[in-house]
């Protein structure tokens, strides 16, 4: 059965794109596009689509206030152009985050998570995965629309957001949509280790420990208590 | 080799990125033998041709509706800015090239939407006075990228009337 949805957004471009591709997936039934959020809101109250594409910008409300006044838990996948947002969308509990202009490959992978369905191309006939990089001092991240290459030692630390990962770095911040699990084992190495169910820290880069908190160049990041043993094992802590 | 720069200079006023002797060369050529090697349609060199070609997975009549509606987006859109531009809201004047900067992603100008960005942020910060010198040249590279997508959507509608 075809997941029902609609579309908010108020650049036409935009929501023919959506269209078009919710059309090409034969996937995702559009029920309506509304250009802003009361007309939306106006529109939800009798019906409940399985799923709501949802801008953040417009004018008027936002976004965020169209997830604040819901009266059910549709599906949500926000569309922005701007990366900002990621923080906010992983607060609101958002299913996934699509950064305009995005391509069918990405609204397809968007469309398969919400669905529960595995990722397209990852059948019996995908490609077999590569061989772990944990030798290579670099790796490849997808931020800002392009591969962005970073060198493993400038990483201090990488924290997960949901179904996107941060990763900071001395001079920037970068946030892809990954997670904390990928990465780990992208990463590899014995520069870096779990700490923490949402951080992966670089050892080299620790100046101080103080109780359950570590800190790397200002950032304050907490122990779990199941990896207190590991990492004081790796950090030769008597 | 001044006297090639002014030419090259000339010929691509319209560009805001000045060649030099070297890199037109290789650029332009890079260009031609991709045109000469096959007869699918090749976007205009400024344009973020490999994201294109993602986009539209070669949907040349498609590219030719979205190139369209652009064309016949963004003047509205655009007004919209000059109007809180003069006004000085900038709050208003961020979330107006907002728009714009989406609008500029899908016709392929990545630089003209990370510029867009960055005048978008120094709302936030600065005051119209301030923003002047940048909204100056954020007018002139709209109307350069205006232009460069009134070409191409002519060449994409003669290619698809020829396919």
């Amino acid at each position: 059965m075809k997941t029902t949805c609609i579309i908010v957004e108020d650049i036409q471009i935009a929501a023919d794109f959506l269209k078009k591709f919710c059309e090409k997936s034969g996937l995702v039934d559009v029920k309506g596009h509304f250009l802003n959020v009361p007309d939306a809101l106006a529109f939800l109250d009798e019906h409940k689509p399985d799923l709501i594409f949802l801008d953040v910008e417009m004018p008027g409300a936002n976004g965020f206030q169209l997830l604040d006044s819901l009266t059910y838990s549709p599906k949500i996948i926000l569309t922005t152009s701007k990366t900002e947002y990621a923080f906010d969308a992983f607060q609101y509990n958002v299913n996934d985050y699509l950064k305009k202009p995005f391509t069918y490959k990405r609204f397809l992978e968007s469309i398969h998570k919400v669905q529960g369905l595995p990722a397209p191309g990852t059948g019996p006939t995908a490609t077999p995965a590569p061989p772990p990089a944990s030798d290579i001092d670099f790796l490849f991240i997808k931020a800002d629309d392009k591969l962005v290459r970073i060198k493993k030692d400038d990483i201090l630390f990488m924290e997960s957001m949901r179904d996107y990962v941060k990763f900071v770095t001395p001079g920037k911040t970068y946030i892809t949509y990954s997670t904390l699990k990928n990465m780990e084992e992208k990463l590899g190495g014995p520069s870096f280790i779990k700490v923490h169910r949402s951080y992966i820290i670089n050892i080299n880069k620790i100046d101080d420990i103080r109780g359950n908190t570590i800190y790397v160049q200002g950032n304050a990041i907490p122990v779990g208590k199941g990896h207190k043993e590991e990492l004081a094992a790796r950090l030769n802590i008597q | 080799m001044d006297k090639y720069l002014i030419l090259i200079f000339g010929i691509y006023a319209g560009y805001t990125y000045i060649y030099t002797l070297n890199e037109f060369v290789i650029t332009k050529l890079q260009y031609l033998m991709k045109e000469i090697r096959s007869d699918q349609f090749v976007f205009h060199e400024r344009l973020n041709a490999t994201f294109l070609e993602e986009l539209f997975e070669g949907d040349t009549i498609y590219a030719e509706t979205v190139f369209e509606d652009f064309l016949r987006d963004l003047p509205a859109y655009w007004e919209k800015v000059q109007t809180s531009y003069q006004h000085k809201n900038l709050t208003l004047l961020g979330t107006n090239i907002h728009t714009c900067k989406t609008l500029f992603g899908y016709v392929g100008f990545t630089d003209l939407q990370e510029l867009c960005q960055e005048f978008e942020n120094k709302c936030a910060i600065h005051t119209a006075e301030e923003l002047q010198a940048d909204f100056a040249a954020l007018v002139r590279k709209k109307q350069e990228a205006q232009h460069i997508i009134e070409n191409e959507y002519n060449r994409l509608k003669r290619y698809n009337e020829g396919a």
